[in-house]
């Protein structure tokens, strides 16, 4: 295993400093945009996103255990589902002589899926609460 | 300010950072990082890959003889660029949540273990500073979005390369680990990093805690859904799942378009009555009016335009095969061809289609889509279209053909 873990590390290496060697061809205020996009992407997930969904799990321990792996599963499926259609969701790219360039009612789309998803997830919740209290549940919670 | 002031300050701001124990979820762990990290090496390398043989595909001249065929080659190949990138997402999101506390860790007080530990650190910045900047930055391309001011082509590019080489270099430093953890079942009542206490619960059927199994079920539903709605509109029966997609399909003559002749600039060219076509070789030049090209003998080829943001469509091209005209002007089977656009400036009004691609004789000078003259928006009077190739190369409104020695 030293063997492969040496030949790996020394190819990565290699191969990332091939990248940085790339990367630095650029003009010196591509590089700073460059690096200001990727440490900026570092700080917004170390920063804000991880700290948020850190919240939301100390929020989620308040809740009825039955209820907590659909919402585990439902921020899983969403929350990165929501981060890649921002680009189509606020079509950016949007040109006036182009029609058949984002050209789908991506709104509607992402509430159907959030729509289906959500019906999913209170379906396996409540069986989850009728299997946890033993009881069939009269109804759905108000 | 006192030395000894000063460390209780320190002590101060160190006791108001979490620590790794801080963090309470059993799911976190090796057990669910090592899972979807081999995950995310698979998809990364396909992204690599592919995406190498998309950038040596749009080289003037490529390193190496790329093959013309089959015509949804490169159709297939950047599909699965964008699947892999977009399927990424929510492996890294949710990988990053398993390993956050490890941000916590206190690093080593002096020596050799804290230079270790800061070279680590370093490679792991490298690793997702890289790798959030390629999603990124992909996706917003993918869209045709452009809120930077970089060389996308070259900044992504050089990433890729930054992105591969640190996963490589972390796969090494944490093969030990990787191996361990594939041995243990992934559910069980404890698992924790080597240096990190051993987290607790996470046991199967603890009365509705979520489980890993559940947490990684759902990470992988969550990648095949992005999938899904997001690139499915080339897999036919799928389409109407492809909700956020960048394109439906829809277009002139059914075949979406990239750039307009509005957006190309050549509103007021294309359709001059006295435009030729010149066809340039070795031994003559000629030129061609619309009329000289529909009398030569026409082929007809379903090929697709494919393009890099991963959208592609296929229709049914007719025109002359791009070696009859090479032929006309006395070129031989070895010969590159130029292809230049009547569009006065950006990075596509000339490709170069290499000699293997010449002599496939689905190469065609389109004169039609759909049985019908060019729609404005395709490239008429006249396009090149070509099997195996990123759409971008494929020159739309031409107004020369120049045959050159390889």
């Amino acid at each position: 295993m030293r063997v492969v873990r040496a030949v790996l590390g020394l190819l990565g290496a290699g191969a990332a400093g091939y990248g940085v060697l790339r990367l630095l061809r650029l003009p010196s205020e591509q590089v700073l945009a460059v690096l200001v996009w990727a440490f900026g992407g570092i700080v917004a997930h170390d920063g804000v996103l991880a700290p948020l969904v850190v919240g939301l799990g100390l929020a989620a321990t308040a809740l009825a255990r039955w209820l907590r792996p659909s919402l585990v599963v439902l921020l899983v499926v969403l929350g990165p589902l929501t981060l890649v259609a921002v680009p189509v969701l606020g079509r950016f790219g949007a040109r006036s002589d182009n029609p058949t360039l984002l050209d789908r009612p991506y709104l509607a789309g992402w509430l159907v899926v959030v729509g289906l998803a959500v019906a999913v997830a209170a379906v396996t919740a409540l069986r989850a609460r009728r299997s946890s209290s033993g009881d069939p549940v009269p109804g759905p919670p108000a | 300010m006192s030395e000894r002031a000063l460390r209780g300050v320190a002590a101060r701001i160190d006791a108001r950072i979490p620590r790794p124990e801080s963090f309470t979820s059993g799911l976190r762990g090796p057990r669910t990082t090592a899972r979807i990290g081999t995950w995310l090496a698979v998809t990364f390398t396909i992204a690599f890959v592919t995406g190498l043989y998309s950038h040596a595909s749009q080289l003037a001249t490529p390193p190496l003889t790329l093959p013309s065929g089959p015509s949804r080659l490169y159709q297939v190949t950047q599909g699965l660029h964008v699947a892999a990138g977009t399927a990424s997402v929510p492996l890294l999101l949710v990988k990053l949540w398993s390993v956050f506390p490890r941000l916590f860790v206190r690093p080593p007080r002096a020596g050799r273990e804290l230079v270790l530990n800061l070279l680590e650190r370093v490679s792991i910045a490298l690793l997702i500073g890289s790798a959030i900047f390629q999603l990124a930055t992909g996706l917003a391309n993918s869209a045709q979005w452009y809120p930077w001011s970089f060389d996308f082509i070259r900044a992504h590019y050089a990433l890729a390369w930054v992105a591969i080489g640190s996963l490589a270099l972390h796969v090494a430093v944490k093969l030990p680990v990787i191996r361990r953890v594939f041995t243990e079942p992934v559910d069980g009542p404890a698992d924790g990093f080597d240096d990190g206490p051993r987290d607790g619960a996470a046991e199967p059927g603890h009365d509705g805690v979520p489980t890993r199994r559940t947490l990684l079920r759902a990470t992988w539903v969550s990648a095949a859904v992005a999938v899904v709605v997001t690139t499915s509109v080339e897999i036919p029966g799928l389409r109407r799942l492809a909700v956020l997609a960048v394109r439906s399909g829809q277009g002139p003559q059914g075949v979406p378009i990239n750039r307009s002749a509005v957006g190309a600039d050549v509103a007021g060219l294309f359709d001059d009555p006295a435009w030729r076509l010149r066809v340039v070789g070795p031994v003559d030049t000629v030129e061609l009016s619309l009329d000289d090209l529909r009398a030569m003998q026409q082929r007809s080829a379903v090929l697709p335009i494919a393009c890099v943001e991963g959208w592609s469509a296929s229709g049914e091209w007719g025109g002359v095969p791009v070696r009859d005209l090479v032929a006309l002007v006395g070129g031989g089977p070895d010969d590159d061809v130029v292809v230049r656009s009547m569009q006065p400036r950006g990075a596509y009004r000339e490709s170069r289609l290499p000699a293997n691609f010449v002599r496939n004789p689905d190469s065609l000078l389109a004169l039609t889509l759909a049985g019908e003259p060019l729609h404005r928006d395709h490239g008429f009077p006249c396009r090149l279209i070509a099997p195996a190739r990123p759409g971008v190369l494929q020159t739309k409104w031409v107004r020369e053909v120049e045959v050159v020695k390889a």
